[in-house]
């Protein structure tokens, strides 16, 4: 029986609604302390070099100038980033230059335009170096070496190898082969980086436009050797994450290395251009997928090889996470998977929402278009066929998924859409403006449960509550979504819980909202704090009413005798309970099942084969969400990360000259994100399949609506002009070079 | 006297790396000519002539903006945006900097109910206008329609080009009162949304004007 609920689902507005609206809302770039120094970093504009001498002398004495550091000064310090060793940690400031806007003198300043002048007034001589820019180029022996241990990183943790797949190969009627590539962008978060470092004391606090606070509290005070009750990282609202701003960085210690020496808070504040230099980005891929096929369709053999180009430094398993979107999506027994991360001495990557996903499920999606056509399969029908069933599970792991809207989000989708009526062969929409349908299918493995997973509830002598939450609000409507799981497990109006987050003296870590995580992993937290407050609740009342705890329950704001009219308000409870209510929540990942989230999308697209430019018509994105826990905040999620799948397929491409290692358009007129005239009104469809896991059986939505885009649209391309592209951004020039082709 | 022949040649040679193309070398590389300009746009300020402290090229003025129907009297330098002075110099952080370049919109503010890029204007070209931002959308007591449509209809996510996007869309409202869909998507081109909130941002604007 379908259970009914008061508040998870329905439509309600931010808890936070007022303060960002009316322009209160204080994001770490607003913060402006007294005596506040500005900090500006001078950057290599080699892509890479050896730095040989620096000289400050002059830009020390202009007036002005408060403090300035070099690589020398900060020599004892690094960032241990995750996955490094055996490589050595990434220095504060690098003394060999590995990417054009490598960071290697940092300036504090009363303003900053001084601490700009100065940055001209320094003088660095480099030795330089030889450079690669491509990862493929940079896995040959003769490349230069970024790295004395070489260009290629070995821990690949998903290259795997299910079942035989040249014997798969042999089975199969139809085998293809083809190269993909995808390209360099940045995640363009409205609010650039910005840190700002402030000592009192022995204690340091710092500002940040950061997702994981608790992350840069523990990394740091690691750094810095302090204890970690010494720091205290305050991140209440953030103008956009996307993943950029997940680790440790530099600007961390260079803001609390000058704080410190300077005796004055400091600011550092991302201009967009180092941004696009300087932040995080979703590093480019290359594909080499050869897929065999049965004449009925049956998938025989997947064998995918990788390149993933990490660029200058390391922060993660770039080449795992791309290579994960061919192992639970369709079922097949031979797989053969292979990836290489890769140095080359471009700007560094990063985590960006999906992570590896929408690189690896634009060709993977293409490919299987292309394998329908070849068959004569309608690319739908082809892909239900091969569609991993709730059994599959992990087919390595050899666990069960916990529960699958694959099948459904198809179903509704088409229907939308029309697909049946509507989806013509290729090329044969009639006139100069063609129309085309196209169609992807993705399973994502984020959007499950993961630790730490932690809330504190406070319960107030009204009855109302204080939840605190480690969870940081990205923008995702975090606080309000943990505001309904409160509510709706406590019985209480949404209205009377207070969420308190991007604070880590307040809160307990409960880790980022990242890889969708957020809603699940702290959401089970909370409902376990919840339900501790209640049990002290119980225990309070069940000595005012003279009732074993067993026969009372909590409901509305009172506890109630269960089957008798006698009841006691909180606000009773409360009053007369011996210490203040406060309820702890914990909880442990589920073990031996296979937690993911599923998607379909359905483009319509209109191509004019005079211009080359594409319309999207319609684009509906159909999600496996478990359960709507809230309804604006999944929609938002759902239309924002498929219109941001839109700028990845057809808009952004971040372009690095290869003769000088120089990205040529860092800007948000260049570099194009796409403007509310680009994209349509994206439909979102809400699929919920009963999961016996998340918090009311809820799994994460931030990621997947991301990585669906660019391959339904590609193949709606195909649809409407018979033009494939095996690269992305598709834009006016590949149609129209695709068009002549023929 | 010498230092500063030195700075300014060093300027008129663009020096620095090719990463940094800054806004500020860059309107005070415009020199006197732009300045002048400035000047000239301002209906008869009362300014000091160039103190000896800055840099050439540089001046320093006493002016009166009117923000919000408040008038703040201050001391702005002849190269300070408007955006800056909004922020740095009256803690009017609502409005906020995200590309500091006119490409991106977040900074969008009223100026004389047109809808204007605050990264784009000189402070002290200012004077004798109106200047509207998002701490003075809102009445005493209550939102104005269009932050009540944005929270009902949830026309924001990380919410930092949010108060671009509302002002651009009072200005719209403000001409147009019953505006279509491809109305606001024009009106509104020049807010970037990385957050991608346009089909809720284009519901609540539309919602607006369905209620006037």
């Amino acid at each position: 029986m379908a259970r009914e609920f008061k508040v998870v689902g329905k439509k309600v507005e931010r808890v936070d609604a007022l303060e960002r609206l009316i322009g209160e809302a204080k994001y770490a770039s607003d913060i402006y302390l007294r005596g506040m120094l500005y900090v500006k970093i001078l950057r290599s504009p080699h892509p890479h070099a050896k730095v040989m001498r620096i000289d400050t002398a002059r830009a020390e004495a202009l007036p002005g100038v408060v403090a300035i550091l070099t690589p020398e000064n900060v020599r004892e310090f690094a960032l241990q980033i995750r996955g490094t060793p055996p490589l050595v940690p990434k220095p504060i400031l690098a003394t060999t230059a590995r990417y054009v806007g490598d960071e290697i003198v940092a300036v504090a300043a009363v303003d900053e335009e001084t601490a700009e002048d100065a940055l001209d007034l320094i003088r660095v001589d480099y030795q330089i170096l030889p450079f690669v820019l491509d990862a493929e180029e940079a896995v040959k022996p003769e490349a230069p070496k970024i790295y004395p241990e070489g260009n290629v990183i070995q821990d690949v943790t998903d290259s795997i190898n299910r079942g035989d797949v040249e014997d798969g190969f042999k089975q199969a009627d139809v085998i293809l082969e083809e190269r993909y590539k995808t390209h360099l962008i940045q995640h363009t978060t409205m609010e650039p980086r910005v840190t700002v470092a402030s000592w009192s004391g022995k204690r340091l606090t710092l500002w940040d436009s950061h997702k994981n606070p608790f992350r840069v509290r523990t990394d740091l005070a690691r750094a810095l050797n302090l204890r970690v009750n010494q720091v205290r990282v305050l991140t209440q609202y953030i103008g956009g994450d996307f993943g950029d701003k997940a680790f440790i960085e530099r600007q961390h210690l260079l803001a609390a290395l000058l704080a410190k020496r300077t005796n004055h808070p400091v600011k550092i504040e991302f201009t967009r251009e180092e941004n696009f230099f300087s932040a995080h980005h979703r590093y480019p891929t290359t594909w080499y997928l050869k897929y065999g096929v049965k004449k009925d369709g049956t998938l025989t053999a997947i064998q995918v090889k990788l390149y993933a180009d990490l660029g200058a430094y390391y922060p993660l398993d770039g080449a795992a996470g791309s290579l994960e979107v061919a192992k639970y999506v369709y079922r097949c027994p031979n797989v053969k998977l292979e990836g290489y991360n890769v140095f080359t001495n471009k700007p560094e990557g990063g985590y960006m929402r999906c992570v590896g996903h929408p690189a690896g499920m634009f060709p993977q999606e293409v490919h299987m278009d292309r394998l329908a056509e070849m068959l004569g399969m309608d690319p739908l029908a082809f892909r239900l066929k091969n569609a991993a069933r709730k059994e599959d599970g992990d087919q390595d792991r050899k666990v069960p998924f916990a529960s699958i809207g694959l099948e459904d989000c198809a179903r509704l989708g088409a229907e939308k859409i029309g697909w049946k009526a509507n989806w013509k062969n290729p090329g044969t929409s009639p006139g100069p403006i063609k129309k085309g349908m196209g169609v992807a299918f993705h399973a994502c493995r984020h959007g499950g449960i993961s630790s730490p997973m932690s809330a504190v509830i406070k319960l107030d002598p009204d009855g109302t509550v204080e939840l605190l939450s480690g969870l940081n609000d990205s923008g995702g409507w975090q606080k309000t979504t943990m505001a309904i799981i409160a509510a709706e497990e406590m019985g209480i109006p949404y209205e009377a819980v207070h969420v308190i987050t991007g604070d880590t003296d307040t809160t307990t870590d409960t880790g980022p909202p990242g890889g969708s995580r957020g809603t699940t992993s702290a959401g089970l937290a909370v409902i376990a704090a919840v339900r501790d407050a209640k049990n002290q609740l119980l225990e309070v009342a069940s000595e005012l009413l003279k009732k074993n705890k067993e026969d009372l329950e909590v409901m509305d704001g009172r506890v109630i005798i269960k089957g008798e009219d006698k009841s006691v308000s909180f606000e009773d409870i409360l009053s007369k309970a011996p210490s203040p209510i406060v309820g702890r929540g914990s909880g442990k990942p589920p073990q031996n099942v296979a937690l993911l989230a599923f998607g379909v999308h359905f483009a319509e697209v209109a191509v004019d084969t005079r211009t080359g430019k594409v319309e999207i018509l319609r684009l509906i994105a159909a999600h496996d969400v478990g359960r709507m826990i809230n309804r604006l905040g999944c929609e938002n999620q759902i239309q924002g990360g498929a219109i941001m799948g839109v700028g990845f397929g057809l808009m952004e491409k971040q372009v690095i000259d290869g003769q000088t290692g120089i990205c040529v358009n860092p800007n948000m007129v260049d570099f194009k994100i796409p403007s509310i005239l680009d994209v349509p009104m994206v439909e979102p469809m809400i699929v919920e399949p009963e999961d016996p896991y998340g918090p009311f059986g809820a799994k994460g939505v931030g990621e997947p609506p991301y990585s669906l885009p660019a391959p339904a649209i590609a193949n709606a391309i195909y649809n409407a002009v018979g033009v494939r592209c095996n690269e992305i951004p598709i834009n006016v020039r590949s149609i129209l070079e695709g068009l002549k082709r023929g | 006297m010498d230092e500063k022949n030195k700075r300014s040649k060093e300027e008129k040679k663009g020096k620095g790396t090719p990463l940094r193309v800054s806004r500020r070398s860059f309107l005070k590389g415009m020199g006197a000519s732009a300045i002048a300009t400035a000047m000239t746009s301002i209906p008869a300020p009362s300014l000091p002539e160039a103190e000896a402290a800055l840099p050439p090229g540089l001046r320093e003025a006493v002016i009166a903006l009117n923000v919000n129907e408040r008038i703040y009297r201050l001391k702005v330098k002849s190269h300070w945006t408007l955006l800056e002075v909004l922020r740095r110099d009256l803690g009017l952080t609502g409005t906020k900097k995200a590309c500091d370049r006119g490409n991106c919109g977040a900074c969008t503010v009223l100026v004389d109910g047109e809808a204007v890029y605050a990264c784009s204007l000189l402070a002290i070209g200012m004077e004798g206008k109106r200047i509207l931002t998002v701490e003075g959308l809102k009445g005493a007591e209550k939102l104005h329609p269009i932050q009540k449509a944005f929270s009902e209809h949830g026309g924001y996510q990380c919410g930092f080009c949010t108060s671009g996007q509302m002002m651009a869309a009072k200005a719209l409202l403000d001409k147009n009162p019953n505006p279509s869909a491809g109305d606001v998507r024009a009106a509104l081109a020049g807010n970037l949304c990385r957050c991608g909130a346009y089909p809720k941002i284009i519901e609540s604007v539309l919602s607006v004007g369905s209620k006037t």
